[in-house]
C-alpha cells in the first residue's frame, strides 16, 4: 500500500479506460442504497481494489470494500486499522488487494468539494493511476446507471503539490480552468464468463417500469436551489477577488504619492542646501496583500457546470416522456 | 479409501464420526431453539460474490465455501452479502479459518451495521459429511444457519442453486444427526440493483460503457414495451377467437392496467402537459444562460 510515490507525467496519462465487474458496480450500489436509506445525504465511501493493465492503458477493479464514516479521528483511525485487516484477509483468499482508487456517492452532483479533491491528490500521490468513482443513486433510481471515473488532470496535480489555494497567476501558467480541473475517463462494465452464466439464471429478476417516471418537480427544484447556491458562492469570491484587487491598486497609489513626496522633499532640501534625505525602498514598508486563493471558485465553477449538465439531460428526457404521456392520454 | 492408509484412515474416520456427534450434540444443547426459516431471499450481490471467489480458488481446491451475511425477519432469511473463508478440503480430511470467518463477520458488522452471518455457502451440489462439520460450525455462530449451493460446474448445463437448512433427525439419545432440508427461495434485489442488473444482461459477454444518455434509454424502454404489449394484445385476440382458455385472473389484470391511464377531459390534459413542458424549457434557456456566463469568466480569468 505505501509504495515509494512515483510522479511521471507518463503513468498519469496512461490509463485511458477503466474496466470494472458487474459484482464490484452491485456493491457499490448496495452499499449506497443501504445508507441511503437511513439519510438522505450520506457520505458514503469505500476503497476500490484491482490492478493495472498496462498493455492494454486499463484500470482493471475487481474488488471493493466499503469504509465507514471516518469524520473523527478516532473513526479515521479506525479506518486505517480496517483496512489493514481487510488487506491481510484478501490476501489469503486470492483477491487483488492493491488499491486502486476510492469510491463515493453523490447527491446531485455536490460531491465536488475540497474533501473530494484531498482524498482524491492523496491517493494519486499514492499511485498515479489512482481513480475516483462516483455514484449516483438518485439517478440509477430513476432507471439509468450512473457510475463515472474521474481524476485531477495533470496541470492541476501539480498545481496542487505546489499550492493548496491557486492563485490567478499559476492557473494562467498552466490555462487551467474549471473545464480541465478534473478528467473524466470513460468506464466499461466486463463481466467473466462464468458471471455470464449467473446473468442468465437470473434473468427473470428484472423491473422497467421505474424508469418511466414523469420529471418531478421536486428533483428540479433541488437542483436549481444548488445552482443557485453555486451562483452565490461564485459571486462572493468574485467580491473578494474584487476587494483585493482595491487594495492593491490603493497600495500602489499610496507607495507613489510617497515617492513623490519624497522627490518634492528632495528638491526642497536641495534649494536650501540641505542634505537630500535616502530614497528609501518603499516596497518594503508596503507589504501587498496576500493574493486570494481561486481554487474556491474554480470547484464552484465546476459544480455549477455539472447541475446545468444534470438539469438539461433531465429536462431532455423529461419532454420526451411528457410526449408519451400524452400520446396514452389522448 | 487407500489400502496402504487403511489403518490410519479407518482411525480419522472414527474420529471424525465422534467429531461430527459430539460437536452436533453440544450445537443442539447449546442452542435448543432453531428459529423457523420458511423462506430464503437471496440478493443478487452474494451471488456474484460466490461466483467471483470460485474463479479465484486456489487449483488443488475443488470447491470453496464462505459465510453469508444478511438478517433474519419473522422467518425470512434475507441474504445480501457474502465473502470466502479460505478453507482445504481433501478425500480424507477437511478444514477450515474458523477464526477468519468469525474476525471477518465481526469487521463486517461494524461496518455494515445489520448484517450478521446467516449460514454458508459452497460451490459444487455434493452435500456430504464435510458439509454437516462445517454446518455446525456456523451453528453456533447463528441459530439456523441456511447452506447455499451453487453448481459452478453445471452439471445439467444449469447453475442451479439450492438452499437447505438442517433438522435434527434420530433417536433421543440414541444415534441423533441432522439432515439437509431443501428450503425454498427467491432471488430479489433492492429497486436499483434491478437496475444494474438489467445493465448487466444487456451486456451478454461483451464489455459496455455505462450509457447516462437518457434519450437513448427512452428509445429502449419504449421498443420493450411495445413488444410486451403486443404479446398482451396477440393473447387477447386469441382469447377472442376462442384459441385460447380465458383466465378471469388475467383479464382482471388487463383491465387495471387499461385503467390505471386517468380519464381526464383532453383539454385539461393538453394544458397541464403544455404548462409542464414550458417550465422545462423555461430551466433548460436558464442553464444554458448559466453555462455560457461561465464559460466567458473562465475565458476572462485568462487573460486577467
Amino acid at each position: 500500500m505505501a509504495a515509494a510515490p512515483k510522479h511521471s507525467p507518463q503513468l498519469f496519462e496512461s490509463i485511458e479506460k477503466v474496466e470494472i465487474t458487474s459484482q464490484v458496480i452491485m456493491k457499490i450500489t448496495r452499499h449506497c442504497h443501504h445508507e441511503l436509506e437511513k439519510q438522505l445525504d450520506p457520505n458514503v465511501n469505500g476503497v476500490l481494489l484491482g490492478l493495472i493493465n498496462e498493455n492494454k492503458h486499463t484500470l482493471e477493479v475487481t474488488h471493493c470494500f466499503p469504509l465507514m464514516n471516518s469524520d473523527t479521528d478516532e473513526g479515521m483511525e479506525i479506518n486505517r486499522e480496517y483496512m489493514l485487516e481487510m488487506e491481510r484477509s484478501l490476501r489469503q483468499v486470492n483477491i487483488d488487494y492493491q488499491q486502486v482508487g476510492f469510491y463515493q456517492s453523490t447527491y446531485l452532483n455536490t460531491h465536488c468539494d475540497r474533501n473530494f479533491l484531498d482524498s482524491v491528490f492523496d491517493y494519486l500521490e499514492e499511485m498515479n493511476e489512482a481513480i475516483a468513482l462516483i455514484y449516483d443513486p438518485l439517478k440509477t433510481k430513476l432507471g439509468n446507471l450512473c457510475i463515472r471515473a474521474f481524476k485531477l488532470s495533470l496541470a492541476a496535480f501539480e498545481l496542487y503539490k505546489e499550492d493548496k489555494d491557486f492563485t490567478a497567476l499559476m492557473l494562467r501558467d498552466k490555462s487551467l480552468t474549471y473545464e480541465n480541473l478534473f478528467k473524466e475517463i470513460p468506464v466499461v462494465v466486463k463481466n467473466s464468463t462464468l458471471t455470464n452464466v449467473l446473468m442468465c439464471e437470473l434473468d427473470k429478476v428484472q423491473d422497467n417500469t421505474s424508469f418511466f417516471t414523469l420529471p418531478t418537480s421536486s428533483y428540479l427544484e433541488k437542483s436549481m436551489q444548488l445552482l443557485l447556491g453555486g451562483l452565490d458562492e461564485i459571486n462572493q469570491d468574485l467580491q473578494k477577488l474584487n476587494m483585493h484587487q482595491r487594495a492593491v491598486y490603493k497600495q500602489q497609489t499610496q507607495i507613489m504619492k510617497h515617492v513623490q513626496e519624497r522627490k518634492d522633499e528632495n528638491a526642497a532640501r536641495e534649494k536650501n542646501g540641505l542634505k537630500a534625505l535616502p530614497e528609501e525602498d518603499f516596497s518594503k514598508m508596503f507589504k501587498p496583500p496576500p493574493p486570494v486563493g481561486r481554487l474556491e471558485s474554480l470547484l464552484s465553477a465546476n459544480r455549477i457546470a455539472s447541475h446545468c449538465e444534470m438539469i438539461e439531460e433531465h429536462v431532455k428526457s423529461g419532454i420526451g416522456k411528457l410526449y408519451l404521456a400524452d400520446s396514452f392520454m389522448s | 479409501h487407500q489400502e496402504t492408509e487403511e489403518e490410519g484412515s479407518s482411525g480419522i474416520n472414527a474420529e471424525y464420526g465422534y467429531f461430527i456427534q459430539t460437536n452436533l450434540r453440544m450445537a443442539s444443547e447449546a442452542r435448543p431453539v432453531a428459529l423457523p426459516v420458511r423462506k430464503v431471499i437471496i440478493h443478487p450481490v452474494a451471488l456474484f460474490n460466490i461466483v467471483d471467489n470460485y474463479e479465484r480458488r486456489h487449483d488443488n481446491n475443488k470447491r470453496v465455501i464462505g459465510s453469508l451475511l444478511g438478517r433474519y425477519d419473522k422467518g425470512v432469511v434475507i441474504i445480501t452479502e457474502s465473502f470466502a473463508v479460505p478453507h482445504q478440503e481433501t478425500e480424507e480430511e477437511v478444514s477450515m479459518d474458523m477464526e477468519y470467518a468469525m474476525r471477518i463477520g465481526e469487521l463486517q458488522k461494524k461496518v455494515n451495521t445489520n448484517l450478521y452471518t446467516v449460514g454458508w455457502y459452497s460451490s459444487g451440489i455434493i452435500i456430504n459429511e464435510y458439509s454437516s462439520l462445517i454446518h455446525a460450525f456456523y451453528k453456533c455462530q447463528c441459530p439456523t444457519p441456511v447452506h447455499l449451493t451453487i453448481d459452478t460446474l453445471m452439471t445439467n448445463q444449469k447453475m442451479k442453486i439450492n438452499t437447505h437448512i438442517t433438522l435434527p433427525i434420530g433417536v433421543k439419545n440414541g444415534t441423533e444427526g441432522c439432515i439437509f432440508t431443501p428450503v425454498p427461495y427467491t432471488i430479489q434485489g433492492a429497486e436499483a440493483e434491478q437496475v444494474s442488473l438489467k445493465f448487466f444482461q444487456q451486456l451478454r459477454g461483451s464489455k459496455k460503457t455505462p450509457n447516462f444518455n437518457d434519450q437513448e434509454q427512452i428509445i429502449n424502454c419504449c421498443d420493450e414495451m411495445i413488444s410486451q404489449i403486443g404479446v398482451v394484445l396477440g393473447h387477447i385476440k386469441q382469447v377472442l377467437a376462442g384459441e385460447a382458455p380465458a383466465d378471469k385472473e388475467l383479464g382482471r389484470q388487463i383491465m387495471e392496467v387499461v385503467q390505471a391511464v386517468p380519464n381526464l377531459e383532453s383539454d385539461t390534459i393538453t394544458n397541464m402537459l403544455n404548462s409542464h413542458m414550458q417550465d422545462l424549457l423555461a430551466v433548460e434557456y436558464l442553464t444554458y444562460l448559466t453555462r455560457q456566463q461561465l464559460a466567458v469568466s473562465a475565458r476572462l480569468n485568462q487573460i486577467l
